[in-house]
């Protein structure tokens, strides 16, 4: 048994579900089979949301341990959902380590939406729930631009590193204050549901679902990190719409 | 007319699960239970509780998350966030956001403490049936783990 290829593919492993948004539990107990599927089932897995550690000992006792740093976390279904296939076919067949790291990787290449599509989708989520809110048929024409608007400001910030929390302001100041420019133009619209029809696209899903998996499952770390962070973006989603609407009220005295 | 609503949470879920990479049967399904959801909630609106009506919401969802992720054989996790999404109080953070920033003090707490609630309710909803249906599957303590083997069934 290869020792050393057995851990660092456990842990590459729990770096792809947890990459892609798949809970902690998911992942421990995805490395745990792993282990006690090549009869190493004394393997120790830990993992929270940014970080996985991997260890095992060889029978002369030597421990042989991995860590992996998971500094930017996605969210991709599909790739959760192939990982995890992945996972039952190697605990069912116990292929060897080449086949298993080609298959993640190939898993781990899969394309995802070109960038216009993902633009479509958030214009798209942004313009069903204004009209989900109460809002018009204008009201969502409106939305549709100001959700538009969002994933290339993502884009540009991300593309110069800027850190995850002021990206959320920005992405949340940008659709706001077109809702209320409109707003300022056509008094008919309804600002307030063109903005949370937006803001909606920013909302932590993920971590909001994840964090009462998480603590039932008796990750407390994983789950407090994940309420920490669901309450942050909050805040900054807020802080970003709350700029643009004191802004336009001072500067257009709307 | 009302009932509109529940088509409308449906596309959004549907363009929600675009954005995470969601496809072809999972998606439509996903986007169902979002749907459902608000159903759901609009049926129980003679009660005049929102929050009450959240959690049942809540509670719908995620019991038709954990069946759809059994029979598919998927992760229930994928069901549940984009289904729960319609009940995310959006709303109700944007409000309270906006009586901060104008100092109505006294409607910034009121909306506040009822965002508050409602995503208390649907923490708990998830949580009453996630434990409901992982029942005998937290794991063991390390020993007996390794003394018995591993008997635990993949958790969906």
């Amino acid at each position: 048994m290869n020792y050393d290829r057995l851990v660092n593919t456990a842990a590459d492993m729990g770096n792809l579900l947890i990459e892609n948004g798949a809970e902690i539990s998911r992942a421990e107990e995805s490395m745990r089979r792993f282990f006690s599927a090549y009869g190493e089932a004394a393997g120790e897995v830990f993992a929270i949301p940014t970080f996985i550690s991997v260890s095992v000992s060889t029978p002369d006792g030597r421990p042989i341990t991995a860590i992996r740093r998971i500094p930017v976390r996605r969210v991709n279904m599909d790739r959760v959902e192939r990982a995890n296939d992945l996972c039952r076919r190697i605990c069912r067949t116990k292929p060897d380590f080449d086949a298993i790291e080609r298959e993640m990787h190939r898993i781990s290449s899969l394309p995802t939406f070109p960038f216009w599509a993902q633009t479509v989708a958030f214009a798209l989520v942004a313009a069903a729930f204004t009209l989900f809110y109460g809002g018009n048929a204008s009201d969502a024409c409106v939305a549709f631009l100001c959700g538009a608007a969002i994933k290339p400001v993502w884009r540009l910030l991300d593309h110069f590193r800027v850190n995850q929390f002021f990206i959320y302001i920005a992405a949340s100041f940008v659709p706001a204050a077109i809702a209320l420019l409109f707003a300022h133009f056509d008094v008919a619209l309804s600002y307030d549901k063109i903005t949370i029809g937006a803001l909606m696209n920013l909302v932590p899903g993920i971590a909001i679902t994840d964090f009462m998996r998480d603590i039932i499952a008796g990750d407390m770390i994983a789950g407090v990190l994940r309420f920490v962070e669901s309450i942050l973006v909050a805040a900054g989603i807020a802080i970003g719409a709350g700029i643009a609407l004191t802004a336009t009220r001072t500067l257009l005295g709307v | 007319m009302e009932y509109m609503a529940c088509l409308w949470s449906f596309f959004a879920c549907a363009a929600f699960g675009l954005i995470y990479n969601m496809r072809g049967k999972t998606l439509m399904l996903a986007s169902l239970g979002g749907a459902l959801g608000w159903f759901v909630y609009l049926l129980l609106n003679f009660v005049h509780n929102d929050i009450f009506q959240f959690f049942i919401a809540t509670v719908a969802t995620a019991i038709y998350s954990e069946i759809m992720a059994r029979i598919l054989k998927k992760p229930a996790t994928e069901f549940q966030i984009v289904a729960l999404l319609p009940m995310v109080p959006g709303g109700g953070i944007f409000y309270t956001m906006d009586y901060c920033v104008i100092g109505n003090n006294q409607m910034f707490l009121q909306t506040g403490l009822h965002t508050l609630g409602i995503a208390g309710a649907l923490a708990m909803g998830i949580l009453l049936v996630s434990s409901l249906f992982r029942i005998g599957s937290r794991p063991e303590s390390v020993n007996s783990a390794v003394a018995c083997g591993s008997k635990r069934h993949f958790f969906h």
